[in-house]
C-alpha cells in the first residue's frame, strides 16, 4: 500500500484520540469512584444501580420505622408495667385488710387506693411524642376522663400498623378497650372494668364491707392476668422487632455490598489500567513523533 | 534529412518537459494539505518521430507533456458517499442521546430514584405520626419536589426538541447552499472540459462539497452520459439524487424547503407547535434515509412509529424526544390516577374498566377534617394556575369521566393540588373522619410504591428504571454504530489518501529526477552549442 504523509498524520491523530478517549474514561472512573457515568456506559449496571438504590433507601426507611415502633412499644410496655404494679399493690392491700380490725384504718388504705386509681387513669392517658397510645386511631384524644369513664369510643379494630418490611408490618398500639375493659370495645361515657373494679373496691373500703373486699381479690388477679396477657403480647412484638432489626441490618450490609460491587470501581485495577493506558499513550506519542518528522527533504543536500 | 538545428530543438523540448514536470511537483507539494486534493501527474509521451527518407528509419524528436491528470479512484468516492450518511446519522444520535442521558441524571444522588424515595419516605414518616404538622409539611414539600422534577424534565425535553428543530433548519440551509455551490462548479467544470481538458482541481473541490453533503443527507452522485459532444467525446452530466429525486442535475438545482407544521399536522401529540416539515421546494415529499438530517428528524419526531390519533400521521420508528415525553406523561397520568383514585389497571389493557378503582387519596380524610374527595396530584391549567380537586375533575363523579380527566395531565403541567398546597392537613391518611392516628388510607398509598400492576413495566420505580435502561441501551447502540461507522469511513479516507494523497518523499524524488532531466537537457544544449560553434565559427575560418 502506498503510504502518504497525510495518512500517517491522520492515523496518528486518530490513534492518539482513541488513547485519550480510553484515558478519559479511566480518569472519570477514578475521579468519581463509579464504573459508569451515564447509563449508556453499561445499561445493565445502570438499571441494577437504580434498583439497589431503591432497595437500600426502602430498607433505611424500614429501619427508621423499626426504631419508632420500638420506642412506641417500649413506652407501652413501661405503662403496662406500671399498671401491673398498681394491681399488685391493690392485691397486697386487699390481703392486708385481714389484719385491720379498725375500720378507721381502712380509710388510710382507701386513700391510697384513690391515689392508685388516679395513677391508673393517668397511665391510661399515657402518650408517646404527644400522642395518646391507648386510644386507637384517635391519638389526639385522651382515653379516660378524670372520673375514669371512657372519653371516647375505641374499637378493638383500631390497630395501628407500621411497615417494617416489604410485606411485613407490625401492630404498635395496645387498645384501651382491650386493656382497660379486658378485651371488650371501649364506649364513650361507660366506665372501664379496671376503673369499675377500683371504684367498687374503694366503695367496699368506704363501707368497710370486708366480704366484698376479699371477694374483689379475684377481680384484681383477673385484671393482673389481663395486664400480663397484654404485656406478653407486647413483649413478643418487641422480640419480633429485634429479630427483624437484626435481619434488616444484614440486609443493608448485603445490599450496600451489592451496590458497591455493582457500581464502584476497583481502584487498584483501574489505576493499573490507567498506568497501562499511559504507557500506550506515551508509546504512541513517541512513535508518532518519530514517524511523522523525517522526510526525504531532511536528507537532500 | 535532419534540419541543421534539429538537436537543439529536441533539447529544448526536453527542457520544457522537465520544467512542466517540475511545475507539477511544485503544485503537488503546495497542495499537500489541501483537503480533497488529488495528486497530479504529467502525461508525458515521446513526441512524434521524424521519418528519415534516406532509409534510416524514424528519428526520435524528444519528449512532450500532453496533459495533466489527477490520480483518483472514483470507486472510493462512491463508497465514501455510501457510508458517510450512516456515520452522520449515528454520530448525531450518539450526541443527542448523550445529552438526554444527562437530562435524566441517573444513576445519581439527585435523580428520580432519590426524589421518589424521599417522597415515599416522608409518607412512611407520616404513617407513624399522621398528626404531625412538621411531617405533613414535609410530605407536601416532597410532593412538590416530585412534581417539579417532572415539570423540569419535560421543559428540558421540549427545549431539546426546539434545539433539534433549529439544527434541522441549519442543516437544510447547508444542503441548499452546498447544492448551489456544486451546481456552480458543475458549470465551470463542464465549460472547462469542453475543450477536452480535465478540470482536475475543480473536480477535487466538487468532491469535497459532495463529501460534506453526504454526511448531512443520503445521496447518490453520478456522472451520467447523456450523449456525445461534436468532437466525439461522451457528454457527461453530474447528477446528485436524494432518495431518487435529483437535488443537483447538471446546471439545475432543486432546493429543499422548510414549512412550519400547522397544529393539525403535528406528528406527535407531545410535540411543541410549529416544528419544521422538511420537503422539496416544489412541494414533493422528501424521504430522508440517512445522514445527520435523518438522525435529527428521528430524534425530534421519533415515537416508536406510533400513529397520532388526531391526524393519523406516523412518527419515525425511533425513540426520540417525543417518546420520552410520552413516557413521562404516561408515568404522571397513571401514577396520579393510582395515587388519587386508587385506580390500578389490573388486567393490563391500558383502558378504563370501572372495577379497577380501589382506595386512593381521594377516599381518605385529612387530619382533623371531615373533607374527603381531595386529590393529591392535579395539574396547572393553560394559564399556569394550580387546579384544586374540584376544578380538576369539574365536579364529575362518573368513574369514566374521572378516568378521562387524567388524560389531560402531562409531565409539564403535573402538580400538587391547590387544596393540599393551601392546607397540608388535607393530606389524607385516615379512612374515617376525625381519627388522627388512622392510617388505613395512607397504608394503601404506601403500597403503590411496590404495586407491580400499576405499569406494564411494573411498579413506579421499575417504570423509570426501564425508561433509563432503554435510553442507556439506545445511547450505547448509537455510540457503537457511530464508532463502527467512523472506522469504516476512516478506512475509506485512508485508502483515498493512499491513492490520491501527496507523498512528500515521492515528490522530492521526482523533484530530483526532473531536475536531473532538466540538467541533462541543458547539457545537451551546451553540447549542441559546441557542435554549432565548431561548425559555424571554426570550420571555414
Amino acid at each position: 500500500m502506498r503510504i502518504t504523509n497525510n495518512m500517517l498524520i491522520n492515523n496518528m491523530i486518530n490513534y492518539i484520540g482513541n488513547n485519550l478517549t480510553r484515558m478519559e474514561k479511566l480518569q472519570a472512573q477514578l475521579a468519581t469512584g463509579k464504573k459508569i457515568q451515564v447509563p449508556s456506559d453499561d445499561p445493565v449496571v445502570a438499571a441494577r444501580a437504580l434498583k439497589l438504590r431503591t432497595d437500600v433507601a426502602e430498607i433505611q426507611q424500614y429501619q427508621r420505622n423499626l426504631k419508632d415502633a420500638r420506642s412506641w412499644l417500649e413506652i407501652t410496655e413501661s405503662a403496662l408495667s406500671d399498671i401491673g404494679d398498681i394491681f399488685q399493690r391493690v392485691r397486697e392491700l386487699i390481703v392486708g385488710t385481714d389484719s385491720i380490725e379498725n375500720p378507721q384504718d381502712l380509710q388510710a388504705t382507701k386513700n391510697e387506693l384513690i391515689e392508685l386509681r388516679t395513677q391508673l387513669i393517668n397511665l391510661g392517658n399515657s402518650a408517646y411524642a404527644g400522642r395518646y397510645i391507648f386510644t386507637g386511631f384517635k391519638t389526639d384524644q385522651k382515653l379516660l376522663n378524670d372520673d375514669g369513664t371512657f372519653a371516647l369510643d375505641v374499637s378493638n379494630t383500631e390497630q395501628i400498623y407500621y411497615q417494617i418490611g416489604l410485606a411485613d408490618s407490625i401492630n404498635v398500639n395496645v387498645l384501651g378497650g382491650d386493656l382497660f375493659n379486658a378485651g371488650t370495645d371501649a364506649a364513650a361515657g361507660s366506665t372501664s372494668k379496671f376503673i369499675q373494679d377500683m371504684n367498687d373496691l374503694i366503695e367496699a373500703f368506704d363501707t368497710a364491707d370486708y366480704d366484698k373486699i376479699s371477694s374483689m381479690a379475684k377481680n384484681f388477679s383477673d385484671n393482673l392476668d389481663t395486664v400480663l396477657r397484654v404485656r406478653a403480647d407486647v413483649g413478643a412484638r418487641v422480640n419480633r422487632l429485634e429479630l427483624t432489626a437484626n435481619r434488616m441490618q444484614n440486609d443493608i450490609t448485603n445490599f450496600t455490598k451489592l451496590m458497591s460491587e455493582n457500581e464502584n470501581v476497583d481502584m487498584t485495577e483501574t489505576i493499573m489500567n490507567l498506568k497501562n493506558e499511559e504507557n500506550v499513550y506515551r508509546a504512541s506519542l513517541a512513535g508518532g513523533a518519530r514517524i511523522i518528522m523525517p522526510s526525504l527533504i531532511d536528507f537532500l543536500k | 534529412m535532419s534540419g541543421s538545428f534539429f538537436g537543439l530543438n529536441v533539447a529544448v523540448r526536453g527542457l520544457f518537459a522537465a520544467q512542466r514536470n517540475l511545475d507539477i511537483v511544485n503544485h503537488n507539494l503546495n497542495n499537500i494539505n489541501t483537503p480533497g486534493y488529488s495528486r497530479q501527474q504529467a502525461i508525458q509521451v515521446a513526441s512524434r518521430p521524424m521519418a528519415l527518407l534516406d532509409g534510416t528509419g524514424m528519428l526520435g524528436t524528444g519528449a512532450e507533456v500532453i496533459g495533466v491528470e489527477r490520480i483518483r479512484d472514483e470507486y472510493l468516492d462512491f463508497k465514501y458517499w455510501g457510508e458517510n450518511p450512516s456515520y452522520g446519522e449515528w454520530s448525531v444520535k450518539d450526541e443527542i442521546l448523550k445529552n438526554l442521558e444527562v437530562l435524566f441524571n441517573e444513576p445519581s444522588d439527585s435523580g428520580f430514584t432519590v426524589i421518589m424515595s424521599s417522597f415515599f419516605d416522608s409518607l412512611q414518616e407520616l404513617s407513624k405520626d399522621p398528626s404531625s404538622a412538621a411531617v405533613r409539611s414535609l410530605v407536601r414539600q416532597n410532593g412538590v419536589t416530585l412534581a417539579k422534577f417532572f415539570n423540569n424534565l419535560a421543559t428540558k425535553l421540549e427545549e431539546l426538541q426546539y434545539d433539534i428543530n433549529y439544527r434541522i433548519q441549519t442543516k437544510v440551509e447547508e444542503i441548499n447552499s452546498l447544492a448551489v455551490q456544486i451546481q456552480q462548479l458543475n458549470r465551470q467544470i463542464y465549460i472547462t472540459e469542453l475543450s477536452g481538458n480535465t478540470a482536475n482541481d475543480m473536480r477535487d473541490q466538487r468532491t469535497v462539497l459532495v463529501d460534506r453533503l453526504s454526511k448531512i443527507i443520503n445521496i447518490e452522485a453520478n456522472e451520467i452520459v447523456v450523449g456525445y459532444t461534436p468532437d466525439g467525446r461522451e457528454d457527461k452530466h453530474f447528477v446528485i439524487t436524494v432518495s431518487g429525486k435529483a437535488l443537483v442535475d447538471h446546471f439545475s438545482v432543486s432546493k429543499l424547503a422548510l414549512e412550519q407544521r400547522p397544529d393539525d399536522k403535528m406528528v406527535n401529540q407531545e410535540d411543541i407547535p410549529n416544528l419544521y416539515e422538511v420537503k422539496w421546494a416544489d412541494g414533493n415529499k422528501l424521504n430522508v434515509k440517512g445522514g445527520e438530517l435523518r438522525g435529527l428528524l428521528d430524534l425530534r419526531d421519533g415515537n416508536e412509529g406510533s400513529v397520532n390519533p388526531d391526524n393519523g400521521l406516523v412518527s419515525p420508528n425511533y425513540k426520540g424526544v417525543p417518546y420520552y415525553i410520552k413516557k413521562l406523561n404516561e408515568f404522571v397520568r397513571v401514577f396520579a390516577r393510582a395515587f388519587n383514585e386508587g385506580y390500578i389497571d389490573l388486567d393490563g389493557d391500558r383502558e378504563f374498566d370501572p372495577g379497577e378503582f380501589g382506595t386512593g387519596h381521594s377516599s381518605g380524610y385529612g387530619y382533623n377534617s371531615d373533607l374527603t374527595g381531595i386529590r393529591f396530584f392535579t395539574m396547572t391549567d393553560e394559564n399556569g394556575k394550580v387546579l384544586s380537586s374540584d376544578e380538576f375533575l369539574n365536579g364529575e363523579s362518573d368513574p369514566a369521566l374521572i378516568y378521562a380527566a387524567y388524560e389531560k395531565i402531562t409531565a409539564k403541567n403535573f402538580c400538587i393540588s391547590e387544596d393540599i398546597l393551601n392546607d397540608y392537613n388535607l393530606i389524607a391518611a385516615s379512612d374515617t373522619q376525625y381519627e388522627a392516628g388512622n392510617i388505613e388510607v395512607l397504608n394503601k398509598l404506601l403500597g403503590f410504591r411496590r404495586n407491580t400492576d400499576m405499569f406494564s413495566e411494573g411498579a413506579p420505580e421499575d417504570f423509570m428504571k426501564s425508561l433509563v435502561a432503554t435510553l442507556g441501551i439506545d445511547s450505547q447502540q448509537a455510540r457503537n454504530y457511530s464508532m463502527n461507522q467512523k472506522a469504516v469511513v476512516n478506512q475509506i479516507i485512508n485508502r483515498r489518501l493512499s491513492n490520491s494523497g501527496v507523498s512528500m518523499d515521492e515528490e522530492m524524488a521526482n523533484l530530483v529526477k526532473f531536475q536531473h532531466a532538466y540538467n541533462a537537457a541543458a547539457k545537451m544544449i551546451q553540447t549542441m552549442n559546441e557542435v554549432y560553434d565548431t561548425l559555424i565559427n571554426r570550420l571555414f575560418v
